[in-house]
């Protein structure tokens, strides 16, 4: 059955009001929050590092240098000083923000994507729903940390290995929510309406279902940021993320801990950065579900 | 109601078998040998093959899982490959020490979440406001390893106010209260976080609420306004958050353990893990997943006796 | 609005008083430790150490590991024990031994000795411990120690002879393994030795918490008399910075294998003492063999030059000692000519071997085990390999892994350690290098049937003279064959507060707690 012309102006018409909504209005009030604007700093800092480390230093992150280690903070040539093997902090720091964004980035992308697919389809089709929601529920029923272990213990533990359990570890969560959505939008009036109107299981799900259930992905999106960062930590901690010598935060934390006590830099410069950039990320997100959250009309206060 | 109880536990064992299932397989196909960790490096070929004999790894792995399952069905949860003691007995002995870690850090987060929150729901955009998000969320973003060595440096080592570790009471006792400090304030910040944002909005969103409106109308005091109509009704989803971080926490207590060298059921599967203990593995990870599931039973059926709107049937 | 204040006010009133609550309760802490301290006119014997992985089992039959094997060595004696000074090996146990033929080991008992629970020490126990260890139904971990036995036999009361199916010169080293601890046949058939252990030692188990602490208390019918602590405490403290702020505010009265990076904040503790000695471990690099060019001696003399292992010596503190030999200074075997016989950092000789025959810029899969001693080498390596121009693959993996993957052939470069407990080279070398451990404990998969040899002919002689002059020629031969680039030579410590008086810790890392006192 094909659309006639007035029912698909009367369709575009709907798309185009609810889609702009959202995201003028929400960007707006984003910027009214004091927070969200720090964290948005803190952001694009991090991301100016990743993406300018090359030039932003004279040091290969990973080049040691056993005759001049554990040098402080405001050492000549370091300004931040150097590790126990001498490597350059300022350029593993720097490294290190490319590093998180990049496990951050894929993790949160690889898993929300695989999560939003399948909440899509558990939350549309109601035969999918009852498979999919019980298979979330059994990866939910193992602790985040864990679950996470587990994978790391069986595929090795490497920063790709990281990635992807991190990733797996944030599907049901995201499938969730989007379910939920997916289940309230179903049942407005406008997408009965365009049911009527004869539009495609594909063309409500990627046009309508999909725009509407963005704001919590998106919001996941970034608080998970913040999580993938700290579970990344968390794991090298365990021994068991980036080898040794990759600038990542979390190892050079965990690297650092045992010269606390004589170069307290180690530790207290990644710990800082990891700091800031998952409070970034968790201020960001929590002003975007401010914002986005449909529940939540922000005019009326 | 009774029928979705019903309902929920037919597939709480569902649930349960499924993983098993998942844990042996992977356990059993992640690389590393429980035979060559308890043979170390000196084992010679032919201790290996002793050790896996008494262990019963030469045999197929679909007869040991049956074995296994056989013997769950019978409340035997196997023999630990590293100790020789039953897994039901060495999770049992550290499980009380997990809960114990749990609910005191559920209860920080208490302390410090619904305050924060309730100061941010109603000072919204104030500079309390951004305060105290400054502070829940800061909370949540500092690693706990971190957060933790950083307090044992200072609270333990230098001002000696509290012990390094170690948890040998329960947290209301004045011994396991000075332990337990420490440990429940390194791991509830994070909880107390997500505890305060959901206080923040569900509050947020009640004061809106048509009800309150009224009340506010009809000449209610304020204070009564907020305490009365407020913040008993923004408790419903705030006590969801707590009951699911309270089911996660379990499992979350797993560095705090390590760290503070509280003999826990986190810390045991670490290990365990690493020794490729299966039948402890499989144990814990059962026992973590049943009490998750469990206490989401419970906070659906606490959400529906509050929330008469909702209907399980 | 104004209401809202009145909240607030009670809110930051209500955190306040926990505040107060909390610093009430540190305040009385505070007090009762000064209170403690004061009173300083009797100390209790009672004394606390800390292990960071967990006491797995009490049974020396059905244990190899390091922490388990500290409480062990208390609860339990072996037949003959290595002087902790001079490694020479004395009859403890035993009374006296002697060889009527070389293959042969009539080993006397002392007499009247007791078990804890009461059964009496005699050759019936002996030789119910060995044959236990040597059933292959038990599948003990540490069977391989009595493989040479052929047949064990109690002649009278107090008398054992021990048959070996080929004279083995080890013997005496292998039953002054604590896996070779004598255990009581009563408890052991009554009884799980892994939870419930009796030994003739001068501790005994009085409590165990899984996972957290075991406690013993002292044997009062000891036979060498009773020792003087009451109490032991072993702790488990898994986070090794947390163990030693525990050393620092006195909750753990000693602790040893102090991590390099810490040494010098446990030297700088006030109250605090440290003992350091050179040990038998000996960590290296080993290459796998069955891989080209790593099966060329070339190829393993390049790296060897361009590793600067006087460089990585200096990371370690003090913790470590430079050596060419693979048979270290506290091992029986070892010659001071063996230092003389390695290869010396000349990374310029390493460059021009690799461009000679081609190797320049080839990649190096390095297998890494993620314990930070190893992560240490790697990352040095790593970088000293990256300097020649070769670049390097690391691979890092948690212990029980790498265990598995080491054994497999899916690595270039690997490093191990191998503890020496016996402190006896036949034992190093035997299942380390020699042929026979290929897919097990010699990782390298090192084939020489020349070495071999020599290892064999140090094993099947019981002339001790004889078996220090093959042990040495084979240790050159492996030292200039380079299968393995020594890294460094192990130094064992030992950090204890400084009441605690008469702990020692011998080269393998054992230490008795049987002398030690508080004051």
């Amino acid at each position: 059955m094909s659309l006639d012309a007035a029912g698909q102006e009367i369709v575009k018409e709907m798309e185009n009001q609810l889609n702009r909504n959202y995201f003028l209005k929400g960007i707006k009030v984003l910027f009214k929050q004091p927070l969200a604007l720090v964290g948005f700093a803190i952001i694009l800092i991090q991301i100016i590092l990743a993406v300018g480390a090359n030039w932003l230093t004279a040091y290969d992150p990973t080049a040691q240098d056993l005759s001049h280690v554990n040098l402080p903070i405001g050492s000549e040539h370091h300004w931040l000083g150097t590790d126990n093997y001498g490597r350059d902090m300022w350029s593993r720091l720097i490294y290190g923000a490319r590093i998180s964004l990049i496990i951050g980035f894929t993790s949160v992308s690889l898993g929300t994507i695989a999560g939003t697919i399948l909440g899509l389809l558990a939350g549309y089709f109601r035969v999918l729903d009852g498979i999919i929601m019980r298979i979330s529920d059994l990866m939910f029923a193992f602790p985040g940390i864990l679950l996470a272990l587990l994978i790391v213990a069986i595929l090795g533990s490497s920063l790709v290995n990281v990635v992807i359990a991190i990733s797996i570890w944030s599907v049901p969560s995201c499938a969730r929510i989007v379910r939920g959505n997916v289940l309230t939008v179903k049942k407005q009036e406008y997408i009965t309406a365009m049911r009527s109107l004869g539009a495609g299981h594909l063309r409500i799900i990627f046009k309508h279902i999909l725009p509407n259930s963005l704001a919590p992905i998106i919001v996941f999106g970034a608080m998970h940021m913040a999580t993938a960062i700290l579970s990344t930590s968390s794991l090298s901690y365990l021994g068991l993320g980036a080898d040794p010598a990759t600038p990542e935060w979390g190892a050079m934390i965990s690297n650092g801990q045992q010269y606390m006590w004589q170069a307290p830099h180690l530790v207290i410069i990644p710990g800082i950065a990891i700091a800031l950039v998952v409070f970034a990320f968790n201020v960001v997100g929590d002003a975007l579900r401010d914002v986005l959250d449909p529940n939540m009309n922000i005019d009326q206060l | 109601m009774f029928a979705m109880i019903i309902r929920r536990m037919v597939q709480l064992v569902f649930l349960l078998i499924g993983i098993t299932f998942i844990v042996f397989m992977a356990m059993h196909i992640a690389p590393g040998d429980p035979a060559s960790i308890i043979g170390g490096p000196t084992a010679t070929k032919t201790d290996i093959i002793q050790i896996r004999e008494r262990l019963g790894l030469d045999r197929p792995i679909i007869i040991q899982y049956l074995d296994y399952l056989n013997g769950l069905l019978h409340g035997d949860l196997g023999i630990s490959f590293q100790t020789n003691r039953s897994v039901a007995e060495e999770i049992w002995i550290r499980l009380p020490n997990t809960v114990n870690l749990a609910v005191a850090s559920v209860i920080v987060s208490i302390l410090i979440g619904i305050p924060l929150g309730i100061i941010s729901a109603l000072k919204r955009n104030s500079w309390l406001d951004v305060f105290s998000t400054t502070v829940s969320l800061g909370g949540i973003s500092v690693p706990h390893f971190w957060l933790g060595a950083i307090f044992i440096l200072i609270f333990a080592v230098h001002l000696k106010w509290l012990p390094v570790g170690g948890l040998h009471a329960p947290f209301w006792t004045p011994q396991g209260f000075k332990e337990i400090i420490l440990p429940a304030i390194t791991l509830g910040t994070g909880s107390a976080a997500m505890t305060a944002r959901m206080t923040r909005s569900a509050m947020l969103e009640i004061i809106r609420a048509d009800f309150v409106r009224t009340a506010r109308a009809k000449g209610v005091k304020e204070r009564a306004v907020i305490w009365v109509h407020c913040l008993r009704n923004a408790m419903i989803p705030v006590v969801t958050v707590i009951g699911l971080n309270f089911g996660g926490l379990l499992g979350g207590t797993i560095i705090t353990e390590q760290v503070f060298a509280i003999n826990g059921v986190g810390r045991l599967m670490i290990e365990s893990i690493s020794a490729r203990d299966f039948p402890m593995v499989q144990g814990g990870v059962l026992l973590i997943a049943t009490i998750f599931v469990v206490i989401n039973l419970l906070v659906d059926i606490v959400y529906a006796l509050i929330d008469p709107r909702i209907n399980y049937d | 609005m104004k209401k809202s204040k009145k909240v607030l006010g009670l809110v930051l009133s209500v955190l306040f008083l926990i505040g107060l609550v909390l610093t009430g309760c540190s305040n009385q802490s505070s007090e009762s430790s000064s209170g403690k301290s004061s009173g300083k006119l009797n100390t209790p014997q009672e004394i606390t150490y800390a292990s960071t992985s967990k006491v797995v089992g009490l049974s020396p039959i059905m244990t190899n590991d390091s922490v388990s094997a500290n409480v062990i060595t208390q609860i339990y004696e072996t037949l003959f024990v290595k002087d902790p000074d001079t490694m020479e090996i004395k009859p403890n146990l035993a009374e006296s031994y002697e060889n009527p033929d070389p293959k042969t080991w009539v080993i006397h008992l002392k007499k009247d000795i007791k078990f804890t629970d009461g059964t009496p020490f005699n050759a019936e126990a002996v030789k119910y411990t060995f044959d236990k260890l040597r059933d292959p139904k038990t599948g003990a971990p540490r069977a391989s120690l009595l493989a040479a036995v052929d047949t064990i036999t109690v002649k009278d009361d107090y008398t054992v002879v021990i048959k070996t199916k080929q004279p083995y010169g080890p013997m005496l080293a292998a039953l002054a393994h604590y896996n070779s601890s004598i255990v009581s046949p009563t408890a052991d058939k009554k009884q799980d030795l892994m939870k419930k252990p009796v030994g003739t030692g001068p501790f005994m188990l009085k409590e165990w918490v899984a996972g957290d602490h075991i406690t013993l208390v002292k044997n009062p019918n000891y036979w060498k008399g009773a020792p003087k602590l009451d109490k032991v405490t072993f702790k488990v403290v898994p986070d090794v910075n947390t163990a030693i702020s525990m050393l620092q505010t006195g909750d753990v009265d000693f602790l040893d294998g102090i991590p390099a990076e810490q040494w010098s904040r446990v030297q700088g503790m006030a109250g605090v003492k440290t003992i350091k000695k050179t040990g038998t471990p000996v960590s290296y690099l080993g290459f796998n063999v069955r891989h080209k060019p790593f099966s060329e001696l070339k190829f393993r003399q390049a790296i060897a030059y361009a590793i600067d292992r006087d460089a990585y010596v200096k990371q370690l503190n003090g913790l470590g000692t430079k050596s060419n030999s693979i048979i270290g200074p506290k091992v029986f075997g070892y010659d001071p000519s063996a230092e003389k016989v390695g290869y010396e950092y000349d990374p310029e000789k390493a460059k021009q071997i690799l461009k000679e025959n081609g190797w320049e810029g080839m990649t190096i899969h390095m297998l890494v085990a993620n314990t930070p001693g190893y992560m240490k080498m790697g990352e040095i390596v790593q970088d000293q390999l990256k300097k020649v121009g070769l670049k390097v693959d690391m691979q890092t993996m948690e212990w029980g892994t790498f265990l598995d993957v080491s054994k497999q052939d899916k690595f270039d470069i690997t490093f191990l350690g191998w503890s020496n407990s016996t402190a006896d080279g036949s034992e190093l070398l035997y299942p380390n290098l020699h042929s026979d451990n290929i897919g097990a404990s010699n990782v390298t998969a090192y084939n020489n049937p020349e070495f071999d040899k020599l290892v064999n002919e140090s094993r099947f002689t019981v002339d001790q003279k004889v078996r220090k002059e093959k042990l040495d020629e084979a240790n050159k031969m492996a030292i200039k064959d380079a299968p393995w680039i020594v890294m460094n030579h192990g130094v064992v410590t030992l950090a204890y507060r400084d009441n605690v008086k008469g702990l020692n810790i011998d080269p393998t890392g054992e230490w008795s707690l049987y002398p030690v006192y508080k004051e």
